[in-house]
């Protein structure tokens, strides 16, 4: 039974070592890369090759060789069959390695081979050993189980037992009967295959190796490649890529930490940990809070007042028309030539949007502006002041102020009652004589007419050189004479109407005799002739004369040049012959000039922006002075009261001043268009009168009244048209009879009109 | 600027600031920087100044630099850890704070209601930071919207423009004007900024959300109302439950329905077909018996308006065509009474359903025609909603051009110009109350009896002053006729002519004579002349209204006599 077994074991032995031989070359046809380690354990087979081989040779040696030393071949192999099965650590490795040792010691005469290496050696080879272990332990074929289960056991513990440990199936296996060390030695003697037989002293067997592993170790003791068909000196194949490599492959050996835990990683774990614990990381999600929620729940709250400034809210948007249906009436779709019309339109004033038609629903597109609109109301929202605004919802007549009726305020002049024709130039002046019988006019064709009222028909004709400015009858009904303005020159004319008492009287006025000693400063502007062709006067001028004034006596009359401070305005005396300047300095370009009606020594001077009153018999400076606000006076009329004043000017204002209440006008009254030429007031019914440019005359009831308290009132009464515009020029002038309520108008159409009521 | 500087925000932000705070710049008594400049409130910036919000906006602000910098530095693991933890921000008190009151909130809905139905068709877009999310709240608050105004029959006027269907609400005393844009896709235009509408949409949303809310809750419903498209086991618990529980819910489930219904029609969106799924669970409650209960347990408080407007359709059934705007007919329809069925899936009864009366249709030609019922173009229920009164159908069917489509916000008479077809409207609502009116007995009658006589009396006066002014106008034609011929005979006695105001002289010499018209013209400007400024300034201007407005009444006249004469 015994015997049995051992035949076995020794059968399987015999298996084992073949394997493990296979597997040996095999792992290092596989391991080719690993050069050194294989090597290493080519090297250690090879020692033990060497040992058999010279046990081969002669015995003696190998006698004294297991005499002296341990066997450790055996064991070699057994130890590293055990680490194939088990694990390849350090530790264990060493303590492999001291059983090892150990065994040693022990079997000193149970050898058949009796190798020898010095012990030194050993603990390489088994090292070494072991690491190829390692290696071939990855394949299959070597974990054949051993017959001896015993394990990693020093194998010492069995030595004085029958057995050497137990089979798979739990059995004792037990040791086979030694034999003498003579009997043996002779049987090895007598067997010439001894020399190949190994004791494995774990599983207590003998091995016997075959032809092709004695082969196999032989190539290995040469130094050779276990397998013949190995080709050791194959061509390098350079795996790696030095494609990108800029830097050498570091020799450096793999530093420790990159095997040890980290000490810092370890700190902030427990950080980690502690914060969780204190719940200061919280790793569900807070809980949403509902979004929408009963916001306006009880409005009573609401009726606390904001403290902020007022809501205004926006305005809401304007409700479609019936034009922006898809399917609008026919008549609200613009015509194609209306379509083109908008085209040609200014981008703001053409319609937003043009009605189109569709005819079913289906076939409306969608609309292209629709982002746009709502984007530019966004914009209004936010980027608009929004200002509370009230609308007049009201009937605009409703504005226009109530006027008296007209009818109670008649008689005005209102419509055209004459035309007088002659002139062949433009009127630029009327002047009716103060009985009203008669009217002179002068014009720009150098003529000066005079006409007599009633009847138009041309009463006399003086014919001058240059383009008259302005005529001024004499307001004293005694005295007809006419003070014309042609260019430098200011004639006094004798218009030969009066009786012949009246004629002696002015021929006597107008003949110029010895005349009175001038100031020096006032001949140079001035200087007094005889007019040869007329008989009058000459007074020469050193500048163009825009306007003559009569003083209400008669006596005095004033002239305006263009000339600054004292000169711009001189008065000449016509019975003394003599001319003063103006005694006062003066600011500006004097425009027009008027004498008071009631008080004597009072002079009113316009110049463009303002109007200035004097007093020449003090000669003091300017009393008054009103501030029209207009850009350029033109013109200046004074209410027989005196104490209110018109001023028109070129932007069409027209001023009402009451002088005695401000300085400011009363009332502005913009009525025409274009520049206003003249203003005028009625001698004796409430009228007042403005022309302009704009070929029309206006009409106004202007009353003042006596108590002080009350204001003017100033009503307009009719727009005179009828005079033609030319060469840009319409109304020059207008007068009103001095009786009558009617109004001369001189018309640049060299026509001059008589308004009746 | 100086805004910005002691507020330390940047334009944006403080745009965005005013937007959701509703400030907005004031016009100052007077400008001292000049006309160029915009002026705000002190007290509107300091008010900015202690908002909280501004506070946020800040803190996000800097958030957003930690996630730029992480990402900067590669760290894509901490930048999306942050962004999962953004802070975020509620406007909730600030609407409370704009809008104390709900009438105040009521009052400013009309924007809100239009952008988010305009919202609400808009393809999303990631180029213009439009997300998909966004859409969907905005056409699923918008439907909530609808269906609260169709359950409550508050709706009163409807207008198809072509900028969109214009629909016109009560509630509570204020009128709402809303705009939806046509259901076809719209497209982004490039000069518009995203980034303003965004936040303006921002704050509607949450307006319009809390509003639906505030609603609904008067309504006893739930908001917001249970109809995930994703939990259909919960929609059949729906229907489960709408047997038995009270008003309450059932209005719930009627809403669901209206909801869903209206969002069925997303066929582009993919989760379409899971509504789809879920309507065929809730459908049954919405039989029309449903809808019957619900209007015959409706509050007795109801105004008489809202009675006319829910009886108007109030026996009729009504089948959509394909074609047909189903979004917008489905909530008019049952807002007006009327019960509504589609051709799709879901629809709560078919096409072949015996009992419909009208066949909505907007093809040219209908294919099978069934005698039981009329085929009507869209159109008509419009007209019938504004009018309301059930029109004759003849010439809104199939294949005729329809009658004119007229926008029910014109008043005619102060517009000075109406329309043929609105006469003939007119002509039939006064029938109808004459044929409504010998009816005996039905309260409704009896309540609508007040009003049949007040729209009488309107149409009465209306006619009334209407003649008056012709007759005005023919007295004046003969008065100036009466003058001119006194003119003439008067003409020639100068003297005498004085009396008259409005004369002529007649004098042999004149050769320019001043027309009628002139004299008159100057007579009637006289008195400007003694208007101040301010007031001739304002009379010119009402002047120059009142002639565009006539202008364009004549021009609208011109063109119909031009039409007549080519026919």
């Amino acid at each position: 039974m015994t015997k049995k077994k051992s035949e076995a074991a020794n059968e399987d032995q015999t298996r084992d070592t073949k394997k493990k031989s296979v597997s040996a070359v095999k792992s290092s046809q596989k391991e080719k890369p690993v050069l050194a380690k294989q090597v290493k354990s080519s090297k250690e087979e090879e020692d033990l090759l060497l040992d058999s081989a010279t046990d081969s040779d002669y015995d003696g040696d190998s006698l004294s060789g297991s005499l002296n030393s341990d066997d450790f071949d055996s064991d070699v192999f057994d130890s590293e069959d055990d680490a194939s099965q088990k694990e390849t650590e350090g530790g264990d490795k060493d303590s492999s390695e001291d059983e090892l040792e150990l065994h040693g010691n022990e079997d000193s005469d149970d050898d058949d081979e009796g190798e020898q290496v010095d012990s030194e050696n050993d603990e390489e080879d088994g090292s070494d050993e072991e690491r190829e272990v390692a290696e071939e332990s990855d394949s299959s074929e070597d974990e054949v189980a051993p017959r001896n289960t015993v394990g990693d056991v020093p194998l010492e513990w069995y030595k004085d037992e029958k057995h050497i440990g137990y089979d798979i199936t739990g059995k004792k296996i037990t040791k086979k009967e030694k034999q003498d060390k003579l009997d043996s030695f002779l049987a090895n003697m007598d067997d010439s295959k001894n020399w190949r037989k190994i004791y494995d002293e774990y599983n207590d067997e003998e091995v016997e190796l075959t032809k092709e592993e004695s082969k196999l170790i032989r190539r290995m003791l040469k130094g050779e490649a276990p397998h013949a068909d190995f080709d050791p000196y194959a061509p390098y194949v350079d795996w790696f890529k030095w494609d990108d490599a800029i830097h050498p492959l570091s020799s450096a050996p793999e530093p420790k930490r990159r095997f040890i835990p980290s000490k810092w990683e370890a700190k902030k774990v427990v950080k980690y940990v502690r914060a969780i614990r204190k719940g200061l990381i919280k790793f569900d999600k807070p809980e949403e809070e509902p979004n929408v929620y009963l916001l306006w729940g009880d409005d009573s709250a609401s009726d606390q007042k904001s403290k902020h400034l007022t809501y205004i809210p926006p305005p809401k948007l304007k409700l479609p028309g019936h034009e922006e249906s898809y399917n609008p009436s026919l008549e609200y779709i613009p015509t194609e030539e209306e379509k083109a019309a908008y085209e040609l339109m200014y981008e703001e004033d053409r319609p937003k949007f043009i009605p189109k038609r569709f005819t079913s629903l289906r076939s409306i597109p969608a609309y292209e502006n629709a982002l746009k609109e709502s984007f530019d109301r966004c914009l209004d929202l936010y980027l608009c002041p929004r200002v509370r605004k009230k609308r007049i919802n009201i009937d605009p007549e409703s504005l226009k102020p109530k006027l008296p009726s007209r009818k109670d305020l008649r008689p005005y002049p209102n419509s055209c009652y004459l035309e007088y024709k002659g002139h062949t130039g433009a009127v630029t002046s009327v002047s009716p004589d103060c009985s009203g019988q008669w009217i002179a006019s002068g014009s720009a064709d150098g003529s000066v007419r005079i006409w007599e009222v009633e009847t138009g028909r041309c009463l006399k004709v003086w014919q001058f050189k240059e383009a008259v400015k302005c005529v001024a009858w004499n307001p004293l009904p005694d005295f007809p004479i006419l003070a014309v303005a042609i260019g430098q020159d200011l004639v006094i004319l004798n218009t030969e109407l009066g009786t012949d008492e009246e004629q002696q009287k002015i021929e006597e006025l107008l003949r110029l005799g010895t005349l009175p000693e001038q100031d020096e400063a006032v001949a140079a502007i001035v200087s007094w002739l005889p007019d040869e062709t007329y008989g009058g006067i000459k007074i020469k001028h050193f500048k163009n004369i825009s306007y003559v004034d009569w003083h209400p006596r008669g006596d005095y009359l004033s002239a305006v040049m263009s000339a600054g401070e004292t000169r711009g305005v001189v008065i000449h005396q016509l019975s003394m012959h003599k001319t003063q300047r103006l005694p006062i300095k003066m600011r500006g370009l004097p425009v027009c000039t008027l004498f008071h009606p009631t008080h004597r020594g009072m002079f009113i001077i316009a110049t463009k922006k303002n109007v200035r009153v004097f007093n020449l018999q003090k000669r003091e400076l300017a009393i008054k002075k009103l501030e029209t606000g207009l850009r350029e006076i033109s013109s200046m009329a004074i209410h027989p009261g005196g104490d209110n004043l018109i001023v028109g000017s070129k932007e069409g204002k027209m001023c009402w001043f009451d002088m005695d209440l401000s300085s400011k006008p009363y009332k502005t009254l913009k009525n025409h268009p274009k520049d206003i030429t003249n203003v005028a007031f009625h001698r004796s019914y409430p009228l007042f009168a403005s022309c302009s440019e704009d070929s029309t005359a206006y009409v106004f009831h202007g009353k003042v009244y006596s108590d002080l308290n009350e204001n003017p009132l100033i009503v307009p009464l009719e727009i005179l048209r009828g005079h033609s515009t030319s060469s840009n020029r319409g109304v020059l002038d207008c007068k009103f009879h001095p009786r009558q309520p009617w109004l001369f108008t001189a018309g640049a159409d060299s026509v001059i009109k008589l308004y009746c009521h | 600027s100086q805004a910005l500087k002691s507020l330390q925000v940047n334009l944006n932000l403080f745009r965005r600031l005013c937007i959701v705070k509703g400030i907005f710049p004031r016009e100052p008594k007077k400008k001292v920087k000049g006309n160029h400049h915009t002026y705000y409130h002190v007290k509107d910036i300091s008010f900015l100044q202690h908002e909280p919000l501004l506070e946020k906006f800040r803190e996000i602000k800097t958030y957003q630099k930690k996630v730029q910098k992480a990402k900067a530095k590669k760290n894509e693991e901490l930048a999306r850890l942050l962004l999962t933890r953004q802070p975020t921000y509620k406007l909730d008190r600030l609407i409370r704070e704009r809008y104390p009151t709900f009438i105040d909130a009521l009052r400013d809905l009309d924007d809100c209601l239009t952008m988010v139905h305009l919202f609400a068709v808009l393809p999303a877009s990631d180029r213009e930071n439009l997300e998909v999310k966004r859409v969907h709240n905005c056409r699923r608050l918008s439907h909530e919207w609808q269906a609260y105004i169709s359950r409550t029959h508050a709706l009163r006027k409807v207008f198809v423009s072509v900028k969109g269907i214009y629909y016109q609400a009560e509630l509570e005393g204020q009128k709402i004007t809303w705009l939806t844009p046509h259901a076809i896709q719209q497209v982004f235009t490039t000069d518009v900024d995203f980034g303003v509408l965004l936040t303006f949409l921002e704050f509607y949303e949450t307006l319009l959300a809390f509003t639906n809310f505030k609603l609904y809750h008067s309504l006893n419903v739930k908001y917001p109302p249970i109809l995930d498209s994703r939990l259909e086991a919960l929609a059949a618990d729906l229907y489960a439950l709408s047997r038995y529980i009270d008003a309450s819910s059932r209005g719930m489930t009627v809403e669901a329905k209206a909801d869903a219904s209206s969002s069925s029609q997303s066929n582009d969106r993919a989760e379409s077909e899971l509504r789809l799924a879920q309507l065929q669970h809730q459908l049954p409650s919405s039989e029309p018996g449903a809808l019957m209960h619900l209007v015959a347990d409706k509050e007795v408080e109801e105004d008489e308006e809202t009675r006319a407007c829910k009886s108007l359709f109030k026996d009729l059934k009504f089948f959509l065509s394909r074609e047909v705007p189903r979004e917008s007919l489905l909530f008019v329809l049952p807002a007006f009474g009327g019960t509504v069925s589609w051709e799709g899936e879901g629809a709560p009864f078919k096409e072949d359903d015996e009992s419909i009366t009208h066949h909505i249709i907007d093809k040219p030609s209908a294919g099978h025609m069934y005698l039981s019922r009329e085929y009507v173009q869209p159109q008509w229920i419009y007209d019938c909603v504004n009018a309301r009164i059930i029109l004759p159908t003849e010439k809104y069917l199939v294949g005729r051009i329809p009658p004119p489509h007229l926008s029910p916000f014109v008043d005619n008479e102060a517009e000075g110009y109406v329309p043929d077809y609105a006469e003939t409207i007119k002509r039939l609502q006064a029938a109808a109350r004459n044929d409504v009116l010998p009816l005996p007995g039905v309260g409704k009658e009896d309540l609508e009896d007040p009003q049949n006589l007040l729209y009488a009396g309107v149409m009465s006066r209306a006619e009334e002053a209407e003649a008056a002014k012709t007759k005005k106008k023919m007295a004046e034609l003969e008065k100036q006729y009466h003058e001119e011929l006194k003119k003439e005979v008067t003409g020639s006695a100068v003297d005498d002519v004085a009396a008259a105001p409005v004369v002529e002289g007649g004098d042999g010499e004149e050769s320019s004579v001043p027309d009628a018209a002139q004299i008159a013209q100057d007579t009637a400007d006289m008195p400007t002349l003694m208007m101040s400024r301010k007031k001739r300034k304002l009379y010119d201007a009402m002047k120059i209204g009142q002639k565009k407005k006539s202008e364009s009444v004549e021009r609208i006249k011109q063109r119909k006599k031009n039409l007549k004469a080519d026919q």
